[in-house]
């Protein structure tokens, strides 16, 4: 039995509607994916939150093992900053082990350079951020753990 | 009896103080590198920046920085080094932190740290003892991906007031430190990234 014409071009017709979706969705995710960028740190629940100084100890004891664990997590770190370190315009904070040297380093998203700036050595902060893990350091002889796309968690 | 004795108390007393010697010494040696030491040749900062840029005309999202670079300079020897975990790289784009970081680029988990160990060659040209802005030859070898050359980069060293500011910029052939990935040979990348190092050490 042979198809109808009317037929036969309603399923032509379905097909390219199909092919013409696709080909939208397919453009505007690759739009999206090419034009995204990071959420604002702040908005994101962390995966953990740590004592800097307790982090840093599970640094020295195993690294390999505390970056399988921590990096690219989202953390809240809380203790007392031990230096304010200028950078280009801004600045990092560090929160530092005083025996061993040791320190954790925090490089700020750009929305919370500002509150950065205002934070003084000694005080007691709590910052959030994404961990990029930590190694030892040839030149300082210290473990360093640093964090990227900081904000200030309080 | 006695004699040996004494021998004894004399060998525990002069070991005691030759001990307490060498852990005075360590710990003098250990704080003239640890951060925010002023004392010493050796100055260092933990807030050294390094950026990348290997844009093209078809893709200009390649480019990244990283601000938490270990740096230090000898202003004796004359040695420069820095040292940077490859992850602290950040980028407004996470497809592109995702690429960067991949076994295809700079496989950060088998490599997770890159560093560069060089001398200043014109040594001599550079008086860090009076406020100036110097032009500096810097040789030296740069360890990334695991692989490990020989560069040579012109640069700056300025002092003033006791704080040293380095900064260079050189290329680097990512075809030399063993990247070759499917977007450097579609043009997304380009086949020579440009490198710009600068830190403010104390």
């Amino acid at each position: 039995m042979e198809v109808p014409i009317k037929k036969k071009y309603s399923f032509f017709k379905k097909i390219g509607l199909l092919a013409l979706i696709l080909f939208i969705v397919g453009i505007a995710w690759v739009l999206y994916v090419f034009n995204e960028k990071y959420s604002d740190t702040t908005k994101i629940t962390p995966a953990y939150t740590l004592n800097a100084l307790d982090l840093i100890h599970e640094f020295e004891r195993n690294d390999s093992l505390a970056n399988k664990k921590y990096v690219e997590k989202i953390m809240v770190l809380n203790g007392e900053v031990s230096e304010v370190e200028g950078v280009d315009s801004t600045v990092n904070i560090k929160m530092a082990d005083s025996t061993s040297g040791s320190y954790v380093i925090f490089a700020f998203q750009q929305q919370d350079k500002g509150l950065a700036e205002k934070i003084k050595v000694g005080e007691k902060v709590s910052i959030k951020g994404s961990c990029s893990g930590g190694a030892f350091s040839k030149i300082l002889e210290t473990e360093f753990i640093t964090f990227k796309r900081c904000a200030i968690n309080n | 009896m006695k004699k040996t004795i004494l021998l004894i108390a004399l060998v525990t007393v002069t070991g005691s103080i030759f001990a307490k010697h060498s852990v005075s010494v360590s710990k003098k040696e250990k704080s003239a590198i640890l951060p925010g030491a002023k004392a010493g040749p050796k100055k260092t900062t933990t807030s050294g920046t390094i950026s990348f840029n290997a844009t093209t005309a078809k893709d200009a999202k390649p480019k990244g920085e990283n601000k938490t670079v270990i740096a230090s300079i000898d202003i004796v020897k004359g040695t420069v080094a820095f040292e940077v975990i490859v992850k602290n790289f950040s980028f407004e784009n996470p497809m592109m932190q995702e690429h960067f970081n991949s076994p295809v680029w700079m496989d950060s988990e088998k490599f997770p740290t890159a560093n560069f160990k060089g001398n200043i060659a014109n040594l001599s040209a550079i008086n860090f003892k009076k406020d100036g802005t110097y032009a500096a030859q810097v040789k030296g070898d740069l360890t990334m991906h695991g692989v490990t050359k020989s560069v040579t980069s012109a640069g700056s060293i300025s002092v003033v007031g006791g704080t040293i500011k380095i900064a260079s910029d050189f290329n680097v052939a990512l075809a030399d430190y063993g990247i070759n990935g499917p977007a450097i040979a579609a043009g997304k990348v380009a086949t020579e990234s440009k490198v710009s190092v600068s830190a403010e050490l104390k």
